[in-house]
């Protein structure tokens, strides 16, 4: 006879009690390692891009401008929240914070456009501190990521081209 | 030296067609043979020396030796040893003798093969369209080098229809799936079924494909791979991380410290209480058994929480990079996750008590999904499925890895064979996951938590890993290369072996009792489909065209 088992059953149902969280109304606090959303620092990043040569989703775009701009992008739309940019970023310029209620109908809600002053910046790679051969930067020099079309592209160049700069600022080539 | 020993039997037998054989470690052995005699070293290995069938690999190698290859994975359990057969092919038109007669766990894999590198298995009795789409063009192999990473086909045909086998004289067909409410991904079984008995069935998956590996191949690098590989799998996502990572240190030879070994096998057990609690539940549920299903997943819950403490976040670890870990268990997360253990304890003996002993559950799970020793043997079935029949295997135990060699632990069998056994090894083995844990947690000691990797990491080796995820075996293979990422690196998902074994698994039972047959394999369709270029998701849909599709929406809002 199963009854005895039923009444077992039930017992740890009543124990219980009863669980459910009163979320959204009242969120949880996560705990302090949670790896939420992460946040770029434009006043502590350097523009070395090895956040953007280790994004294992290709979410971090670097474009640049001229000799002195840098852009750099965060996408937001498949990044995994992995927090490999913040682990190699040498000035910590990136935090993953605790945010995760992140749905929205406009990415644009989530992206981050730094622009950063480069000065004579020869995107030599040294100011990049790898952890270990595999992070090396395989990208040096200026690179062209495709912002329009939000696309991570394997080039880069050693020099500008005239063309890339904007109007108002003159580059000098080597 | 047991891969010695098992070297000189095959050289005693096979003798010059041995060409070369590479003994990294103890664990390992690969022995390089020439394509005519593959039949019969995977024969005696399969039948003589009683080997347990893992996977078959293809790779293009034309790249480095202009040439094919095709490895065939076999461990032996009982002798702590994985084996590997490797043959190469020329590169005009690569076919190897099939070896699914002798093993014929190897059917799928061999159509895999087939579909993704290009290489006939010559003498397969079933060579139907395994893992690409139907509409895909012939002739064109995603997985060869030449083949971009982002390449889309030209010629793709989007009406040519999957051809399906004829059902059986008298049988009616059934469809289960793409989308059934007890299937959580998507998977298409036609089932031949006379009255209300199954009789047979066949199975077209690999619906959602995500061209995982050909990105590591190509676009990944090395301690990128990892953090993609854990998202192979929504439930046992660090399994593969951490396979993944094991196989690459297999490769170069490259310990990781003793600290990130302790943590690997935490980790990795806290992983198997959340899958084992989480899935004991969805059994239930399939049953219509509502309230355990319900108190498995409050219990569950705080081993989730504990894993967010831990590694910040409830699942997607992201726990492994190559040569260690990422994340530290600090003292006073020590004090909590043993509080966690506890509790997790305390509450899980009074629910296995009154399960185990209520026939409801048993008159609704016993005699069914029978898998018994020969179909574990014939298939190569793992896991809870595999000791549910009395097999004794358990990756922890036969091919310890992380910090397995220095925890003690039983491994559950029950001889059943059936869907109630399977209940009772995964019930009964949340108590040895909680011990390990604990025993780590005695053993650890302070220490590093990541190797120092000085060198780029040598090219052409070869490195396999076998871990015990909740549901069975995760093997995978790894060729390293250049470019700072692997050449090749192939996945093999429990469920990728125990799909296999489904058909066998509800012929000549009852049509209601399918959906607890296949759920007790935990079935894990996105793991075992990891293979696509292209993304089909509407398209994948063969029964309905889209012009049908749209008279059919018309019609339903009238």
């Amino acid at each position: 006879m199963s009854l005895l088992s039923k009444l077992k059953e039930a017992a740890v149902c009543l124990k219980a009690g009863r669980v459910t969280l009163p979320y959204p109304a009242q969120a949880q606090p996560v705990p302090p390692k949670f790896r939420g959303r992460p946040i770029f620092d434009a006043a502590k990043c350097i523009g070395c891009a090895g956040c953007a040569n280790n994004c294992p989703a290709r979410e971090i775009l670097v474009f640049d401008v001229c000799q002195e701009v840098r852009i750099l992008k965060y996408l937001g739309r498949r990044c995994t929240y992995c927090g490999r940019c913040a682990d190699v970023c040498p000035e910590d310029a990136i935090t993953m914070s605790h945010e995760f209620e992140n749905a929205t109908n406009s990415i644009g809600d989530i992206q981050q456009k730094l622009d950063l002053f480069m000065s004579t910046c020869q995107r030599c790679g040294r100011c990049f501190k790898e952890p270990s051969p595999l992070e090396q930067l395989k990208l040096k020099g200026y690179r062209f990521d495709d912002l329009a079309n939000e696309q991570w592209i394997f080039r880069s160049q050693a020099y500008l081209t005239e063309e890339a700069a904007v109007d108002d600022v003159k580059i000098e080539l080597d | 030296m047991i891969a010695r020993e098992k070297l000189n039997e095959l050289r005693a037998k096979f003798g010059p067609a041995i060409q070369r054989a590479d003994l990294p470690s103890d664990g390992r052995l690969f022995v390089f043979i020439e394509p005519s005699v593959v039949k019969d070293v995977c024969a005696h290995i399969f039948r003589d020396l009683d080997a347990r069938y893992v996977i078959s690999i293809g790779a293009d190698d034309r790249p480095s030796s202009g040439k094919f290859m095709v490895a065939h994975n076999f461990a032996f359990d009982r002798e702590h040893l994985l084996a590997s057969v490797l043959t190469y092919l020329p590169a005009e038109n690569p076919k190897l003798d099939s070896i699914s007669d002798v093993v014929p766990a190897a059917n799928w894999a061999e159509r895999e093969i087939r579909d993704l590198v290009g290489i006939e298995p010559v003498g397969h009795r079933y060579l139907k369209r395994l893992v690409l789409p139907d509409g895909w063009p012939d002739g064109l192999h995603p997985l060869r080098k030449d083949f971009a990473w982002n390449q889309v086909p030209e010629g793709f045909d989007e009406d040519r229809e999957f051809k399906f086998d004829e059902p059986p004289e008298g049988c009616t067909v059934v469809p289960f799936g793409p989308f059934h409410p007890t299937l959580d991904e998507p998977a298409h079984f036609r089932l031949y079924v006379e009255g209300e008995m199954v009789r047979g069935c066949e199975y077209r998956g690999f619906m959602v494909h995500r061209g995982i590996e050909k990105l590591a191949e190509l676009v990944l690098t090395y301690n990128e791979i990892p953090l993609m590989a854990e998202r192979i799998c929504g439930i046992c996502g660090c399994v593969h991380n951490v396979t993944y990572a094991q196989a690459v240190e297999n490769a170069i030879a490259l310990r990781p410290p003793p600290r990130a070994e302790y943590i690997r096998t935490i980790m990795l057990e806290i992983e198997r209480l959340h899958s084992h609690l989480l899935w004991v539940g969805l059994a239930c549920h399939i049953v219509g058994f509502d309230t355990l299903f319900m108190q498995s997943f409050r219990i569950r819950e705080p081993v989730m929480w504990i894993a967010e403490k831990i590694t910040g976040n409830r699942k997607t670890y992201a726990l492994c990079v190559i040569g260690g870990v990422r994340w530290d268990i600090a003292p006073e997360m020590k004090a909590e996750l043993r509080a966690v253990l506890d509790k997790l304890e305390a509450e899980w003996t009074p629910v296995v008590a009154a399960v185990l002993k209520d026939k409801n559950i048993q008159k609704r799970t016993r005699d069914v999904g029978v898998a018994d020793r020969r179909l574990v043997k014939e298939m190569g079935l793992i896991g809870p499925v595999a000791r549910a029949a009395g097999a004794d295997m358990d990756c922890r135990r036969d091919h310890p890895y992380a910090a397995y060699d220095r925890v003690e632990f039983d491994v559950i069998t029950a001889d059943g064979a059936d869907v109630w056994s399977r209940v009772v090894v995964r019930a009964k083995e949340v108590f040895e996951s909680i011990k390990i844990i604990r025993q780590c947690l005695e053993k650890m000691e302070p220490g590093p938590l990541q190797a120092e990797i000085r060198d780029e990491l040598p090219v052409g080796r070869l490195g396999m890993s076998s871990v015990e995820a909740p549901r069975g075996e995760s093997h995978h293979f790894v060729i390293t290369g250049e470019n700072n990422r692997p050449r090749r690196w192939r996945v093999r998902a429990p469920t990728y072996q125990n799909l296999q074994g489904v058909p066998a698994m509800i012929k000549d039972q009852q049509l209601a009792d399918m959906t607890i047959s296949l759920g007790s394999i935990d079935p894990c369709f996105s793991c075992t489909d990891r293979l696509e270029t292209i993304d089909l998701r509407t398209k994948a849909v063969k029964v309905w065209s889209q012009e049908e599709l749209r008279i059919l929406t018309r019609r339903a809002k009238t």
